[in-house]
């Protein structure tokens, strides 16, 4: 959920239900085990090692910056000998050179590598390496185009940070070939970094990436030592304690947000109103009831009532283990495109779409390599440029967007409905595609699947059609074929290839109709009998081939489920090891990254237009905004954590990003085009994001990216309501409940708040007197107040404007204090059961297509104990969800069904 | 009432530039057929369609002093001045706002709602079947569509859930999708041909969905069933488009041919309006919704011509304090309100038999809220155009007690559509004195 940026109070309605999402059943709260005594360094969890082993590797055509007239060039075409299967091309006259910068990670002796490329028309060069008086010839003619000899300098002494390479043109062999009429060529494959002044270890510091005994069964948790039992109160002493510290306020005589603990006193009660056990256990444990004001309880009685509430739900689950059923869902418009695309083996998507932000000419992702690289070339296609981007097909064009649940995705299939219009639209789209004019040559099965020879009799195209269908509605229905299924459709294509008198033309049709099949377009997992029961190896299959991809299950994985051996648990967890090292995984980043950031809010973020400028490029008659840019980053630092699988808590903290040249000057004292003028002020199209170091801890992870600060601030302010929110719901999955029905308002600019010198915390504060909402924004504004340092384009102040003080102290939960940003961020490293478990239920529930419940809190508690032992490692996430019982086993719909019968839907 | 007098030279001027209305004289021919179940044979068939606003008013400006035919036109109605005789102002109707649920999420998705307050959907709103659709049921036994619904959501992120984005529901979680690009619309509409392929594959999917049906779980067969429904819906569809092939073809209405992203926001609306009116008027449908804008949203927005700066409606609502930003606000309101009247007029130079479509058709605006400041569902803004067949007593400002249900309209309005019933979610009973008796 959004909260308005103005929306500055909410009353206390601690109770609504998308309040208190699924939370810690363990007590993690107490459990102080995880708390390292030195900070635990996330940047080391590493998981797939990069495939050349060698850590000081650099790609010419990845790592390596590309300047002036520097480009990739494939090199498949003239063998496979090259890595990567590129290398970075320059071209130049006598006296020009080619130079590049690397990042090096610490200071110290090298050899370094060099791997260039040899050809009739390339140069003789002169190497220098600036700030060393390294100076070497190397002669790249050859006459084929071969890689040359390994070229070796040895023992550099190299400083930390850029280091600048430079190749200059001296001249060329005697037999070379001129290119261009006067110019010379180089390539360079690689340049490697070895260490000569520490020994060499194999894999330093790295975290192994699979535990050793695989992920843990269910009901085989690791455990750690338990802390001593605290004893349950009676139930006398249960009343007494409600009595003494709730009911004041929620009793009887006054009942504040609604809720009557008069109905709670007793284990039966609590039993039967489970939802708002649950509540009460996590305002308990989180110290926000009672409020401030109020007598507190003694960390005693605390943990005596949460032992007490904690016997209750571990009573109930016993008896209520059954989850609430996933919903049989309808693709959504991205799980469209690339199931079709997958299908049909087309070389590419159907239609743009604005849901795949980052746009690249080349594919730098390529997750087997275990690799991220260091620097990409890449531009946004969302921000502005959705409305100029030429359809991919002609006359096919995507259906409206599915709306994100409330603190969730748009896969649930409880709110993913159809209608009329979107069944018409499913109709002209299938047909669209098939139709298109430039089909043939993108679809990559025309050959073998739509043709046939010409010489073959009616009867022997029948037979082929036949054959081909069933194979294709395998795949297509992610389930076995069925005789009757088959006929159906094969009967349709004898009748249309009786009127149209062509093959493929029928086939075209009959694919057009498999498209608008409910067996395409839903997601369907079959009844079985039993409350609860395992999927079937195809279910399964799609289950998983939807969570990673978002797309239907490729031939391998359809091979284990045909066979039914993807139901043994380690076929099930190396075809998810496969799936995460396959391009494909890229889904996660552009599905599930996206929407669990909420990041679509910066497209329309309007920072004001004359406070702040710098924002806004004009380009023609249009105004382009820096957002574009900021965007990026965040996918970048997730992708190349899920590329090199690195730990999740470096999404909080990290001591890198992915930046271009102008959003790292963003984050600078001052901004360097600030006094352009609005016209081309700064770069709206594709350019290079490098990955730079980061020594400064205010910056690092994506609380603190420019995008995340920006889209949470209204035009004229910061909003730390609205951040607040952001926070509460993104980094602990706890999304406030909605504002209240009277808002007070809030002046919309802080000029006119600091006119009145106060800071815009004291204004907020003056607005809290009422304790209904004081205790509720007591926890949602620190959140937001952490983050004040970073103004509402996201750059950082020391002060206010008006030399006012930021205050952005606060506490967590009541028990964890921080002065800044950084001091924050170090909480949430020192506690990472708190984001390790969001991060795992927004995870688990896009992966469900469902909202998660108190039922799912055991899984949840599992998944968790793998993942905090592994440091957060992004494949343990994943592995981990998989390999639980809510994705593996589906929970059958209750009888009779749940909504009272009403006016039946006909549309 | 008189049916205006109107040239050609008016029609073409009343359309806008971006779409040009086709000629009088050919429209008369394209009422589809009689029936009998809505409307008599003299006033030939009657519409209703829905405009709605999102986030209230500011009640200040937009409440009359006094009531009757007479009534003092607010600063924010000053627009109906040219069509004060053919609407009706209602004042008081309201409906109880339900606790767990945004309020204004639940002013879009619940504001045409047949629920009771205690009906609750499983995602927690008062939420079944809308008014609209259920009046559909009755006029979409023999139009080509049994229903239209139109938005002008203008906004390219996705801040809010699809209940802040909705007006119309087949029931408590099954939306009634709606459609934001006036080509797409008019693809639907008027591309005839476009639907007459599709015939044989849904005989084939259809069969796909029967096979299926008794091996799925209880809830997903439900799921299913919108699958089903739909076919069925689409299927009568092709096939009711198709017996008015050769009139449509002969009408050619011209394509909007700018996008909608480039329009200005009054031009984006009227041009949704005029496809919404070309629905009616070629009796294609007899039921439409118009949501202008989603609720809350908060994103800054631009309106060429009004406003210098991108306005922040949501956020305003809740400054309503400061005087500046009132007037801003009320000047907002006052521009939906002149939106809704240049429709009004365009379906009042609209021939249809004998009369104008205005005079065949219920036009309402509204809104959930009454005012955004506190989410207040009381006193909701509502304009009632048209005459229903001479059936409304048009021209006058009715204020009824505080509490009245909103749901008595929609009871009132339903049965003047033809549908029977006596009660619809909350309702006490009939508006008995907007109808003439």
């Amino acid at each position: 959920m959004s909260p308005p940026p103005n929306t500055q109070l909410t009353s206390r309605r601690l109770l609504s239900p998308p309040f208190f999402p699924l939370m810690a059943l363990g007590l993690c709260l107490l459990n102080s085990r995880l708390v390292a005594q030195s900070r635990f360094d996330y940047n080391t969890v590493r998981g797939r090692l990069p495939v050349a082993a060698a850590t000081g590797r650099h790609e010419g055509e990845s790592d390596l910056e590309l300047l002036g007239k520097s480009r990739i060039q494939a090199m498949r075409p003239y063998g496979g000998q090259w890595s990567g299967g590129a290398h970075l091309l320059w071209d130049g006259i006598v006296g020009e050179a080619m130079h590049s910068s690397f990042d090096v990670e610490s200071a110290g002796v090298y050899d370094i590598l060099l791997r260039c490329t040899v050809a009739p028309d390339y140069g003789i060069f002169e190497i220098t390496l600036d700030g060393t008086d390294v100076r070497q010839s190397i002669d790249l003619y050859g006459s084929q185009v071969d890689l040359a000899p390994l070229l070796k300098l040895s023992d550099v002494q190299l400083p930390a940070g850029p280091c600048t390479i430079r190749f200059k043109l001296m001249g060329a062999h005697p037999q070379a070939q001129k290119f261009q009429g006067n110019k010379y060529l180089m390539g360079l494959d690689f340049l490697e970094l070895v260490r000569k002044d520490v020994p060499r270890v194999d894999a330093p510091m790295e975290i192994s990436a699979i535990p050793a005994q695989g992920i843990a069964a269910p009901g085989t948790v690791r455990k750690s030592n338990p802390p001593d039992p605290v004893p349950s109160f009676s139930a006398a002493e249960f009343t007494a304690t409600m009595k003494q510290f709730c009911l004041n306020c929620h009793g009887k005589e006054s009942v504040e947000a609604e809720l009557d603990l008069n109905l709670f006193t007793t284990r039966e009660s609590l039993m039967s109103r489970i939802d708002t056990t649950r509540q009460l256990r996590e305002v308990i444990a989180r110290r926000e009831m009672p409020p401030e004001d109020q007598p507190q309880l003694t960390d005693r009685v605390r943990q005596r009532m949460l032992a007490t509430l904690d016997g209750v739900i571990q009573d109930y689950l016993k008896k209520h283990s059954s989850r609430s059923p996933v919903v049989m869902r309808r693709l959504n418009r991205y799980e469209y495109n690339n199931a079709v695309r997958d299908l049909l083996k087309l070389r590419g998507d159907i239609y743009p779409l604005p849901e795949k932000t980052i746009r690249s000419d080349h594919r730098y992702f390529d997750p087997a390599t275990g690799r991220f690289p260091k620097s990409l070339a890449v531009s946004n296609r969302t921000l502005g440029k959705e409305q100029i981007e030429n359809p991919i097909l002609t006359g096919v064009s995507p259906f409206a967007i599915d709306l994100q649940a409330d603190g969730g995705f748009n896969n649930r299939g409880s709110q993913l409905s159809l209608s009329p219009i979107l069944l018409e639209s499913f109709l002209t789209l299938g047909r669209s595609i098939l139709e298109s004019p430039e089909f043939d040559d993108y679809c990559q099965i025309q050959e073998t699947f739509f043709s046939v020879s010409d010489e073959s009799t009616s009867e022997q195209q029948q037979a082929i059609a036949r054959q081909r269908l069933g194979s294709f509605l395998e795949v297509a229905f992610r389930s076995p074929v069925e005789e009757g299924v088959l006929n159906r459709y094969h009967d349709f294509f004898s009748a249309r290839r009786q009127q149209t008198g062509s093959f493929s033309q029928s086939l075209k049709e009959v694919v057009a109709a498999v498209l608008a099949s409910p067996r395409f377009l839903y997601l369907c997992e079959l009844a079985a009998e039993g409350p609860e029961s395992q999927l079937s190896s195809y279910e399964l299959a799609t289950r998983l081939s939807f969570f990673l991809w978002s797309s239907l299950p490729d031939e391998t994985l359809l091979a284990t489920a045909r066979d039914g051996s993807l139901l043994q648990r380690n076929v099930l967890d190396a075809q998810t090891r496969r799936m995460l090292a396959d391009p494909r995984i890229q889904a996660l980043s552009q599905n599930f990254a996206r929407q669990w950031l909420r990041l679509d809010q910066l497209v329309t973020a309007a920072p004001d237009f004359d406070r702040f400028p710098q924002y806004y490029s004009r380009i023609g008659c249009e105004q382009w905004k820096f957002g574009l840019q900021m965007m990026i980053e965040p996918l970048l630092l997730f992708e190349s954590i899920l590329v090199e699988d690195r730990s999740i808590m470096l999404l909080i903290d990290c001591n890198y990003s992915y930046r271009s040249d102008e959003l790292q000057a963003w984050y600078g004292d001052v901004l360097p085009f600030a006094d352009r003028p609005n016209r081309d002020r700064f770069n709206t199209f594709q350019q290079q994001y490098r990955k730079r170091s980061l020594q400064d801890r205010r910056q690092g992870g994506i609380l603190t990216s420019a995008a995340t600060l920006t889209m949470t601030s209204s035009p004229l302010r910061t909003s730390p309501i609205a951040r607040g929110a952001w926070v509460a719901t993104v980094i602990f999955n706890r999304p406030p409940p909605p504002p209240p029905d009277v808002v007070p308002p809030i002046e919309a600019d802080d000029k006119a708040i600091e006119a009145q010198g106060l800071t815009l915390r004291e204004r907020l504060k003056q607005h809290q007197s009422n304790t209904a909402c004081a205790s509720c924004h007591a926890k949602i504004d620190p959140l937001g107040f952490a983050l004040e340092n970073f103004d509402a384009i996201g750059r950082w102040r020391d002060r206010y404007g008006s030399g006012l003080e930021i205050d952005a102290s606060g506490e967590l939960f009541g028990t964890m204090p921080f002065r800044n940003v950084i001091e924050l961020k170090d909480q949430l490293l020192d506690h990472p059961e708190f984001f390790q478990r969001a991060f795992s239920e927004h995870l688990l529930s896009y992966a469900l297509g469902r909202g998660l419940e108190l039922e799912d809190a055991p899984a949840v508690d599992e998944i968790l104990q793998n993942v905090a032992t592994d440091h957060g490692q992004f494949s343990t996430v994943v592995r981990s969800i998989v390999a639980s019982t809510p994705f593996r086993y589906q929970a059958r719909s209750p009888s009779p069904p749940p909504t009272p019968a009403e006016v039946k839907t006909k549309p | 009432m008189k049916p205006l007098r109107i040239s050609r030279r008016t029609v073409l001027r009343g359309a806008g530039a971006a779409l040009a209305l086709p000629l009088l004289e050919i429209m008369q021919d394209l009422r589809g057929h009689e029936d009998s179940s809505t409307g008599d044979a003299v006033s030939g068939p009657q519409r209703i369609a829905f405009f709605y606003i999102p986030n209230g008013v500011v009640q200040s400006a937009w409440n009359p002093v006094d009531t009757g035919p007479h009534f003092t036109l607010s600063p924010t109605l000053q627009p109906l001045a040219e069509i004060r005789e053919q609407v009706l102002l209602l004042s008081n109707l309201g409906r109880v706002k339900v606790a767990g649920t945004d309020g204004h999420a639940q002013a879009s998705t619940c504001w045409l709602s047949s629920a009771a307050p205690d009906e609750l959907s499983p995602d927690g709103y008062p939420l079944k079947r809308t008014i609209d659709q259920i009046i559909a049921d009755q006029t979409g036994r023999t139009t080509a569509f049994r229903s239209l619904e139109l938005s002008c959501n203008p906004y390219e992120d996705n801040k809010e859930s699809m209940y802040f984005d909705n007006i119309s529901w087949y029931g408590g979680s099954q939306v009634a999708r709606s459609l934001r690009d006036p080509q797409q619309v008019f693809n639907r509409l008027f591309r005839v041909e476009q639907h007459a392929s599709s015939k044989s594959i849904l005989d084939l999917v259809s069969e796909d969905a029967r096979t299926l049906r008794p091996r799925l779980g209880l809830r997903d067969r439900d799921k299913l069933d919108e699958y089903t429904d739909s076919v069925r819906t689409v299927e009568q569809q092709i096939e009711r488009v198709q017996q008015r092939q050769e009139e449509l073809r002969k009408f050619n209405p011209q394509r909007p041919v700018k996008s909608w992203q480039t329009m200005h926001r009054d031009e984006f609306i009227q041009v949704m309006g005029d496809l919404m009116i070309l629905a009616l008027q070629t009796d294609l449908t007899r039921v439409a919704t118009l949501m202008t804008a989603p609720e809350r949203w908060s994103t800054p927005l631009k309106i060429e011509g009004w406003f210098e700066r991108p306005i922040e409606h949501h956020s305003w609502t809740h400054d309503q304090g400061n005087e500046h930003i009132r007037n801003d606000l009320a000047k907002l309101d006052r521009f939906h309100v002149e939106q809704f009247v240049q429709l009004v007029k365009k379906m009042s130079r609209v021939a249809d038999g004998e009369t104008t479509l205005l005079e065949n058709t219920m036009f309402l605006l509204g809104s959930g809220l009454g005012s955004g400041e506190r989410h207040e569902s009381t006193n909701l803004p509502t304009i009632l155009a048209g005459r229903a067949g001479g059936r409304l007593k048009t021209g006058q400002h009715l204020r009824y007690p505080r509490e009245t249900p909103i749901a008595n309209l929609w009871l009132s309005l339903a049965r003047m559509m033809g549908v029977a019933g006596d009660r619809i979610g909350d309702s006490t009973g009939l508006l008995n004195d907007i109808m003439v008796t």
